[in-house]
C-alpha cells in the first residue's frame, strides 16, 4: 500500500538521516570542486551556489525522502582574518540533525552544512 | 475546523528580520572584534534570536546561523539552497556591520 507512509510521524531507522553519509557527501563534492582552487571574487558567487545545488541534490539521492533540507555554504577568503560561525536550531532532536565539513587550502576556507528536518 | 489556518502560517519576513537586528545589536552594538570574546558573541546572537522567534508561538522549526567576521580586506561569500514547501517555508538573512567585523545572521522557518 503506497499512501502509509504518510501516516508516519517518526521515520524508520533506514530512512533517518545519517549526519555520517551526508558528511562524507559533502567533503567528496568539496573536495573534488575546490582543490587547488584560489579565491577570485567573480567566480566565488557562481561556484557558491553550484556547490550548494551540487550538495543539495547529492542529498536527496542518499535516500533521505521525508526530510527537508537546508544546505548553507560559506567560501571565504584566507587573509589571516578571524572568523566564526555558530548555529541553533529548533526542532525536534529526535528526527532532524545537520551535517558539516570544513575545507581549507591557503587561499580560501569553504564551510558546508546540510541541516535535515523532517517533514512529518 | 478552518480557524487554524490563520494568515500567520507562512513565514513572516520582516517579524523575523526585526527580531535579528534586535538581538544583533544587543548582543555586539557597539563591541569591537575581540578574538578570544567572538565564541561567546555568535552564541549569545543565535540563542537570543531563537528565543524571541520561539516566543512567537507560530508552528515552524527553525534554524539560526550567525558569522562573525573580522574586517580584514578579505572576501567572504555565502550560499544556501534548500528542499522545502515554498508556500509554507521560508529564510530570512541579515548582514549587519561595524568598523571592525561584519555579522551574518539567517534564519530559515520550516513549517510542520
Amino acid at each position: 500500500m503506497e499512501g502509509s507512509d504518510t501516516y508516519l510521524i517518526r521515520p524508520n531507522h533506514q530512512n533517518k538521516f545519517k549526519p555520517a553519509i551526508v558528511k562524507e557527501c559533502i567533503r567528496e563534492i568539496v573536495r573534488e570542486r575546490l582543490s587547488g582552487k584560489r579565491y577570485e571574487p567573480e567566480e566565488v558567487l557562481e561556484l557558491s551556489r553550484s556547490l550548494a545545488e551540487c550538495i543539495k541534490d547529492r542529498v536527496k539521492n542518499a535516500g533521505f525522502d521525508k526530510y527537508k533540507l537546508v544546505v548553507q555554504v560559506v567560501i571565504g577568503e584566507q587573509r589571516g582574518e578571524g572568523v566564526k560561525m555558530s548555529s541553533r536550531c529548533f526542532w525536534d532532536a529526535d528526527t532532524d540533525n545537520h551535517a558539516e565539513d570544513l575545507f581549507i587550502n591557503e587561499s580560501l576556507f569553504c564551510l558546508a552544512v546540510v541541516f535535515g528536518s523532517y517533514y512529518y | 475546523m478552518d480557524e487554524y489556518h490563520t494568515e500567520e502560517t507562512a513565514f513572516a519576513v520582516e517579524d523575523v528580520s526585526k527580531i535579528i537586528n534586535e538581538s544583533v545589536e544587543a548582543a555586539i552594538g557597539g563591541h569591537a572584534y575581540q578574538h578570544n570574546r567572538v565564541n561567546q558573541w555568535t552564541s549569545i546572537v543565535v540563542e537570543q534570536c531563537l528565543s524571541q522567534l520561539t516566543k512567537l508561538g507560530r508552528p515552524f522549526k527553525y534554524i539560526v546561523t550567525c558569522i562573525i567576521m573580522q574586517k580584514n580586506g578579505a572576501g567572504l561569500q555565502t550560499a544556501s539552497t534548500c528542499f522545502w514547501d515554498n508556500n509554507s517555508d521560508g529564510s530570512c538573512a541579515v548582514k549587519w556591520e561595524n568598523k571592525s567585523m561584519y555579522c551574518i545572521v539567517t534564519v530559515f522557518g520550516l513549517a510542520i
